[in-house]
């Protein structure tokens, strides 16, 4: 009879966590797997990492980062898409990984093989010259290469380098297109004068403001929060462009409450300028952008379908 | 920021970094805890025979990283530890050379030679003396020559080198290093070619992983720890083993011999030793600054270079090198010494490894991030601080630590590991490979990693039977992705040029000297035979 009661008791409260969403009282079932799908010791790692030291502190949950580097995300992508999907396995990586990344491997992955959880920030992508250059706008640029001088374009990946391919063409001149490993490759490049203009996604913020760098241009949708003037993608005749931030997945099938508890965990501590992980994404990034939900769902399959598009423009 | 304001900023990142302990109110930063524990195990692990400086940061490297974690804080203790190991290791391995006949470290050899009879002789504790003496010479001067040249150098570097020209340095340094380690080049050549092949399996640019055979443990390329680990530690390992497993262990006892005469070193002795010490610290520190020539070569010059003077120079009466003469013993130490930091200067100015102690340091700054050695590290940027710049001010400093702990505790503790020599290698071996697997376990969290690494182990063992150097393999496995990437990213900036190698004067330079050099040393190889 006792027993009875017990597991009366038991399944009543689970209905009622159930039905109520009580996304709080999920816990994991063991130690989070959080791999992260960029070098160590760069922005990015460190941000998964504050990140998973703040939910240890504050939910008491446990996790083991490891890096699972290369192929834009996809050796995590792929090492993911095995792991078990009760919330004991998530990764950090970006958007572009399961758009246009996934796209172009076409290894038999899919953003269906994973579960969004949460973006964490958005970039803040630019297209940014040394001012020792002379160029102060995207044309001074381009009357530059018309002029008959080459210009090395850094890149950071593939669909950077096709949007920079298209840029070119669009502006009716050919850039040497150069990809290196990681922005503050880029960045690098820009300043020792090995590269001429280059994408950055943020960390172009400080140069920019003490008037070393220039942002001639965004490569985004919108304009830069930075420099409003900049022309945008659009405005330069590409229909595309580089919106893109760093997501939280986890493998295809996550029960709701698990994907509920981890996205709206993660994203509180984001959210949160005061945390170490919040004071990072602001500082490094601009602040938090958290997309959840069925509106990251629909964001990480729409890059997906839509970057066969801009693979044929750029292959055009 | 000023030059001053770096050096300074690195010296505070050691001294002022995160906090240990703290005596009398004095904060003691765990940089240097970890520098000063690097040197003391340093020291006993060059005076076990069997072990060298290598494969203690071997498998220091994961365990420490997995304590530190991956912050940029962790950067200067981790690399402070390995940077005592490496400079208590080439002092520690004179002891055994000294006491028993038996060098500790491969570049110790020479240092029997004399030191073994001045045992005999009763002068054990003086011939240490001399030895330390001599080292800590070579090793401090080394370090001031690292510390003006390596930042000199990077600037120079980053001036005049655009992509190409970065591609050709590269070719150039992995065709010096086949051609000049172990002996033959077509050997060195073949380990330089088979260890580009391993670290171009799954890595590269394209999403698609090649050379993977379809094989999802293969998608990542193999992890370097595996690779370095494998072939140069579980390798020695294996052939140890099968060493030992060929030959019957030696159970006689050793001989003692009673202390004679005044074993301290008097100012005068000092002044004929030290003519000696600033001829092979030059010898040690111009060889330590080439890529891939090691300090055994060094240690060899030195003692030729110094046997030449002493004929000519000594007493009458005074032994002759070979009979236990100080001379030797410095002429010897003070050139291996010399070479471990001049060594850092191709490893700090454009991330070349010339050494396996080089390979662990960069191996350390790519697991760690946030430190990438190479030219970019020296830009001294005004306005924002450059953290790597700050780094590499805090090596520095640790190097100079290390150097004031070798001049003050490191004879006496040097005098005490006499008792190394006694550990018996069929307990130590099993033990290094038990704590050698532990440790990439660690790192790499993966049970395929185990696998990967025995893999390597087999091949570092073959490799040693054949007698063909692990060293070219590894430094080529360590370079292979710069390579490739620094070719793609040259072909491209030149606009898809495919002589990419041959647009300037420089890059050709390069390319003419790295063909030169197997051949001149592939010929002078024919001549001696």
């Amino acid at each position: 009879m006792k027993r009875t009661l017990k597991a009366a008791i038991a399944a009543i409260g689970l209905a009622v966590s159930a039905t109520a969403g009580m996304a709080a009282d999920w816990t994991p079932p063991g130690p989070i797997k959080l791999m992260i799908a960029f070098r160590a010791g760069g922005g990015a790692d460190t941000q998964a990492r504050l990140i998973a030291e703040a939910l240890e502190e504050k939910m008491g949950w446990k996790f083991i980062p490891e890096q699972v580097t290369g192929k834009g995300g996809l050796n995590m992508a792929n090492t993911l898409k095995g792991q078990p999907n009760d919330g004991t396995a998530i990764g950090l990586a970006v958007t572009e990984t399961f758009g246009y990344n996934m796209a172009a491997a076409n290894a038999g992955m899919s953003p269906e093989d994973f579960t969004g959880l949460t973006t964490t920030a958005g970039f803040q992508m630019g297209i940014v010259a040394p001012s020792g250059k002379g160029w102060s706008s995207f044309e001074d640029m381009i009357a530059a290469a018309k002029g008959g001088q080459d210009i090395r374009f850094g890149v950071m990946s593939p669909k950077l380098a096709d949007l920079a391919y298209l840029l070119g063409k669009a502006q009716g001149v050919d850039f040497n297109i150069v990809q290196v490993k990681g922005g503050k490759a880029v960045m690098n490049g820009v300043t020792a004068g090995d590269l001429d203009v280059g994408f950055m996604a943020g960390i172009q913020a400080k140069g920019v403001a003490s008037g070393d760098l220039v942002n001639l241009a965004s490569g985004l949708s919108q304009p830069l929060v930075q420099t409003p003037d900049a022309p945008t993608m659009a405005d330069l005749g590409v229909d595309f462009d580089s919106d893109g931030y760093f997501v939280f997945v986890g493998p295809a099938g996550m029960p709701d409450d698990a994907r509920k508890a981890l996205s709206e965990a993660i994203a509180a501590v984001v959210s949160d300028e005061s945390s170490k992980a919040g004071g990072l994404v602001k500082k490094a990034f601009g602040g938090s952008a958290t997309i959840m939900g069925n509106d990251l769902t629909q964001l990480m399959s729409d890059d997906y379908s839509n970057a066969g598009t801009l693979m044929d423009a750029a292959s055009e | 920021m000023g030059t001053l304001d770096y050096i300074w900023l690195g010296i505070l990142a050691v001294f002022q970094g995160p906090e240990l302990f703290s005596i009398f109110g004095l904060p003691i930063s765990v940089t240097l805890v970890m520098i000063l524990f690097g040197f003391l195990t340093g020291i006993a692990v060059g005076a076990t025979p069997g072990l060298a400086g290598p494969i203690a940061m071997a498998i220091a490297l994961p365990i420490l990283i997995s304590i530190f974690g991956y912050t940029p804080d962790a950067l200067l203790p981790v690399m402070g530890f390995l940077i005592g190991v490496m400079k208590g290791a080439t002092i520690g391995g004179a002891v055994p050379a000294i006491l028993f006949n038996t060098p500790g470290t491969p570049d110790a050899y020479m240092t029997t030679l004399d030191g073994y009879p001045m045992t005999q002789k009763g002068q054990a504790r003086k011939a240490l003396r001399v030895a330390h003496f001599a080292s800590a010479s070579g090793d401090t001067f080394s370090d001031i020559v690292l510390i003006i040249c390596a930042p000199f150098l990077a600037l120079l570097v980053e001036a005049y080198l655009d992509f190409p020209e970065k591609t050709a340095l590269l070719i150039l340094s992995l065709s010096f290093i086949g051609a000049v380690i172990g002996g033959s080049p077509a050997k060195g050549v073949l380990s330089t070619g088979l260890g580009l092949l391993a670290v171009y399996i799954g890595t590269g640019e394209d999403f698609y992983p090649r050379m993977s055979m379809g094989s999802d443990q293969l998608n990542q390329g193999f992890p370097i720890a595996t690779s370095v680990l494998g072939v140069l530690i579980i390798g020695a390992v294996f052939k140890e083993m099968t060493d030992l497993w060929h030959q019957r262990r030696s159970s006689g006892t050793r001989p003692s011999f009673q202390d004679e005469g005044n074993q301290r070193l008097s100012r005068a002795e000092i002044g004929r030793l030290l003519p000696f010490v600033g001829r092979s610290a030059l010898i040690g520190t111009a060889i330590g600054a080439l890529p891939g020539i090691g300090s055994t070569l060094a240690a060899t010059l030195g003692y030729t270079v110094g046997r030449a003077r002493h004929a000519r120079t000594k007493a009458e009466g005074a032994p002759d090198f070979g009979d236990g003469a100080p001379e030797g013993i410095a002429a010897t130490e003070a050139a291996n010494s010399s070479v471990s930091g001049a060594n850092l200067i191709p490893v700090l100015s454009l991330g070349i490894p010339g050494n396996a102690a080089a390979v662990f340091l960069i191996l350390a700054a790519e697991s760690i991030g946030g430190f990438n050695p190479g030219p970019s590290v020296f830009r001294f940027t005004q306005d924002v601080v450059n953290p790597e710049l700050v780094i590499a001010f805090g090596l520095f400093t640790a190097m100079f630590i290390a150097n004031a702990l070798n001049w003050t505790i490191g004879g006496l503790f040097m005098r005490s590991t006499g008792i190394m020599v006694r550990i018996p290698k069929h307990i130590l071996l099993p033990t290094v490979l038990l704590l050698t697997l532990t440790a990439i376990y660690v790192q790499e969290a993966r049970i395929e990693a185990i696998w990967f690494a025995l893999g390597f182990g087999a091949l570092g063992y073959v490799m040693r039977l054949l007698a063909i150097s692990p060293l070219p393999f590894v430094i080529a496995f360590i370079l292979g992705g710069k390579l490739e990437e620094s070719a793609r990213q040259a072909f491209a900036a030149t606009g898809g040029d495919a002589w990419f190698l041959f647009g300037s004067p420089i890059s050709i330079l390069f390319i003419a000297a790295s063909v030169a050099i197997i051949l001149f040393s592939a010929r002078r190889k024919k001549q001696e035979l």
